[in-house]
């Protein structure tokens, strides 16, 4: 096993070090991506390129809106709550 | 000769499934769906390494983490193999890398549960189609 196999397999064995901050939420949207795509892929029975992509950015967006719009409305709701 | 014909329409539908938990995009592959199978797979799989990248090895724990191994496991029976190379590793892993390690390995693993279901359920109608024809 070469030195960079070696390298790729041993970051697999220890975790990436991720802080509990608002920047971690980023880790949502790759997420949602692959959810996007897949559940695009099962959707469309003849996939094109460009319609395809189109769908995809569509559901990413909107799943991306809605979870932002529920952050919200729950910070709202806790603030009036502890207020 | 329809009740042959019907074990037939079961036995491929049941092949596609296994193929399609075998290896992600499998089943599609079967069913002549080479894009959809590329796309999936690719995906699936990207999904499935980051979860295991950020989470490492450990985040596969069919001893603490039941449910999440669960749905780990709709991935690929090779995630049995990852399992038993966590438990004997001694691979630890806590607080956020842990949560997000298995969030990404196990909804990579749910949506190729939906790929499974997905590639099933057109390899049907197609049999439905050429019977009908």
């Amino acid at each position: 096993m070469s030195i960079a196999d070696a390298f790729f397999m041993a970051s697999f064995t220890v975790p990436e070090i991720i802080h509990v901050d608002p920047k971690s939420t980023l880790w949502l949207l790759p997420l949602v991506a692959s959810i996007s795509i897949v559940y695009k892929t099962t959707k469309i029975p003849n996939i094109k390129a460009l319609s395809f992509l189109k769908e995809v950015v569509i559901l990413f967006g909107s799943i991306v809106v809605f979870m932002a719009v529920s952050a919200i409305a729950l910070c709202v709701l806790a603030w009036l709550i502890t207020e | 000769m329809a009740s042959d014909s019907k074990e037939d329409n079961v036995l491929y539908l049941m092949v596609v499934g296994l193929f399609g938990w075998l290896v992600p995009g499998g089943g599609h592959l079967i069913i002549g769906k080479n894009k959809h199978a590329i796309i999936i797979f690719v995906t699936i799989v990207l999904t499935f390494g980051i979860g295991l990248y950020i989470g490492s090895v450990g985040v596969i724990n069919y001893v603490n983490a039941k449910p999440w191994f669960l749905a780990q496991l709709m991935n690929s029976p090779a995630v049995i193999a990852l399992a038993q190379i966590s438990k004997t590793g001694g691979y630890s892993v806590y607080a956020r890398p842990s949560e997000i390690g298995q969030i990404y390995t196990s909804v990579a693993g749910l949506l190729n549960l939906l790929c499974i279901v997905n590639a099933v359920y057109w390899a049907h109608l197609r049999r439905i189609k050429t019977v009908g024809d």
